[in-house]
């Protein structure tokens, strides 16, 4: 019979065996990053700055790829992020609300950008070219007016503990650790903050509201067929989306201990070229190794950026273009390679 | 069950490519009554369709729904009471998601999204039932990305859907068009078998004098946004696909008139 199925699969051992060989990579990968990191003279701060730096892969991850919403709106959500909890944590809030209070900002700028393509009917592309740069002058009034807000001695989620984990890591391993001490603490605090976001998410993206935002993106005719507003879902999804950049933001500015007007500048094209970093050497297959590749692979790109810097020995002022040419050779290089394989496969 | 008062679509109004897809349109559908549609490309017939599921508006008339004028209610309100199943398998399905995921969806049907779980243990009974009775095997592969399947499958999950919660109205465009014989033969049994299961009202858009003589109760000829002709009764039970062809053909050859006469 035409449409008769063949006989039902061991899907329980498919399952296993994909979630092994995603396991496997990402092992090999983190051995291969470590072993990089080692001989190419890489300070391990930069891994600390991708981890800071990852929830923004995770944005990208959601915007594009579950929703299927061209969305740059994170360049200004990122921005906002840190503006709303440097100001914050400059006038004495405890880090943990300004970053709650960071996520609820950027859950407004992803609003806006959702309310302009559903209202007006403008694509999110330009929808959020419009939103970013509305977000430039909120973020200055955010502010206070100024373009930089300097956290020196205010208590962030980092110096809260840096004096203490200092002592303890010079008392244990000896003084030669003292340089690396908040290198150290920052992969510990935002690694596990990271983890939890990453596991909440999960969870979120496997409710019923999940499946309707992660069904809109594939075919939003089916999603009103159900009877489910897809518009609905695009707002939620471009909601938690930048939300989770703002947090970034956040993070990232107690990292730095300031915040600036132009943090933000050129983060899409980072966030893309995380997910496809990610994509490229994990090969996702489930929602929660997608999830994993997209905050994975803004390691890996921060990591690489730091190695040819070191390894060119390259003042801080090209830090753009040695962006623009690593994004360029994640996108360029998986298309190169496809190219010259379809050739290959004509001259056979 | 579904009424509709004179309900009219123009699409591009007032430019040089205005077309009158629909033209002060009225049907009455009864309760349990299964009604195909035919008629050439262009006519309308999806149109209609839409106007009913609420992807169109209409620029003027009424549509009711079991007493409920819905001539206003967006879309997704609508699917609430109204199943659609149409020509391109990739339509009704969610490629990227498994078959439990997407019948999950479907039977979020008429409630609140909320915060539980996607996929219920509870469900997985009820999924395995409905698929069970299009004995295609599928109930052993829940867990198979839909993107896996073949067309006629696809089409066959699309059915399941749109009947899982049992709507009020079921509408078909041309969903046996896009398969293999084969293929076409089993999603046009497993039609009939729930619309009877179900005692659902019907309306199904098809290009086979065969399907239109075959199914239902009642069949319409629609030709440039009205409906040409209906057969019902006695006449419809006699009916023969080479009675059909003749008269689509006779009325064919008057359009083609008109429009070689508008042209002149
Ligand atoms: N969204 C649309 N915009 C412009 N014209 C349309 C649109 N949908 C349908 N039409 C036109 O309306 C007419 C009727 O189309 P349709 O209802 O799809 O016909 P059928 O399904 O009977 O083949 C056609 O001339 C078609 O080109
Ligand atoms: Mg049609």
């Amino acid at each position: 019979m035409a449409i008769n199925s063949s006989a039902a699969e061991p899907q329980q051992a498919r399952d296993s065996g994909m979630m092994r060989s995603f396991l496997l990579r990402g092992i090999v990968l983190a051995l291969v990053i470590a072993a990089f990191m080692r001989f190419g003279n890489v300070n391990i701060g930069a891994i600390g700055q991708g981890l800071g730096y990852a929830l923004a892969g995770v944005t990208v991850f959601i915007t594009f790829r579950v929703l299927g919403f061209v969305d740059l709106t994170v360049d200004g959500a990122f921005p906002i992020g840190g503006a709303v909890c440097a100001v914050l944590i400059f006038g004495g809030v405890r880090a943990e609300i300004a970053i709650l209070a960071a996520f609820v900002a950027g859950s407004l700028t992803g609003l806006a950008t959702a309310l302009i393509d559903i209202v007006f009917k403008i694509e999110g592309l330009l929808a959020s070219i419009i939103v970013i740069t509305g977000a430039y002058t909120v973020t200055l009034h955010i502010m206070g007016g100024k373009s930089n807000v300097p956290l020196l001695g205010k208590e962030t989620m980092i110096s809260r503990h840096s004096k203490d984990f200092r002592n303890w890591l010079v008392e244990q391993f000896g003084d030669q650790m003292r340089r690396q001490s908040t290198n150290l603490l920052e992969i510990m605090i935002f690694g596990l903050l990271v983890i939890v976001i990453l596991v909440i998410l999960y969870w979120f993206l496997r409710t019923e509201v999940g499946l309707a935002i992660r069904a809109t993106g594939k075919n939003d005719q089916m999603v009103r067929a159900t009877g489910l507003n897809h518009h609905l879902m695009i707002i939620i999804g471009l909601m938690v989306a930048n939300g989770l950049a703002a947090l970034a933001g956040s993070m990232v500015v107690q990292q730095f201990g300031f915040a600036d007007v132009s943090l933000g500048f050129g983060l899409i094209i980072r966030g893309l070229a995380a997910v496809i970093i990610g994509e490229v050497l994990l090969r996702p297959r489930t929602i929660g190794q997608m999830l994993i590749a997209a905050a994975g692979g803004m390691l890996v790109f921060d990591i690489s950026r730091a190695w040819i810097f070191s390894a060119l020995d390259l003042p801080t002022t090209d830090i753009q273009l040695v962006s623009a040419l690593v994004v360029l050779a994640a996108l360029g290089a998986p298309r190169l390679f496809d190219q010259w394989r379809s050739y290959r496969q004509r001259q056979n | 069950m579904l009424r509709l008062e004179n309900v009219s679509v123009t699409f591009n109004a007032g430019t040089p490519n205005e077309v009158k897809a629909l033209q002060n349109l009225s049907l009455f559908v009864e309760d349990g009554e299964f009604i195909t549609v035919i008629g050439s490309n262009g006519a309308g017939k999806s149109t209609l369709f839409n106007v009913i599921s609420g992807a169109v508006q209409a620029d003027s008339g009424r549509i009711e729904l079991d007493g409920k004028d819905i001539s206003y209610s967006p879309e997704f309100r609508r699917s609430h009471d109204i199943g659609r199943v149409f020509q391109d398998p990739r339509l009704g399905t969610c490629p990227g998601l498994t078959i439990r995921e997407n019948l999950s969806l479907a039977a979020i049907h008429g409630r609140n999204v909320g915060l539980r779980r996607d996929v219920k243990k509870a469900e997985e009974a009820w999924f395995f039932e409905r698929l069970q009775h299009q004995h295609l095997g599928l109930e052993h592969r829940l867990d198979a990305d839909v993107a896996l399947l073949s067309g006629g499958q696809r089409q066959a999950i699309t059915l399941v859907m749109a009947t899982l919660t049992k709507p009020k109205l079921l509408l078909l465009d041309e969903h046996t068009a896009a398969l293999d014989p084969n293929a076409a033969e089993q999603v046009v049994a497993l039609t009939t078998e729930l619309a009877e299961a179900d005692d659902l009202c019907v309306v199904m858009i098809t290009h086979s004098m065969q399907q239109a003589c075959e199914l239902g109760d009642r069949v319409i000829m629609m030709n440039r946004g009205r409906i040409e002709f209906e057969i019902s009764g006695e006449e419809r039970k006699n009916l023969k696909p080479a009675d059909l062809i003749d008269r689509f053909h006779s009325l064919q050859d008057g359009t083609e008139l008109s429009d070689a006469q508008l042209l002149s």
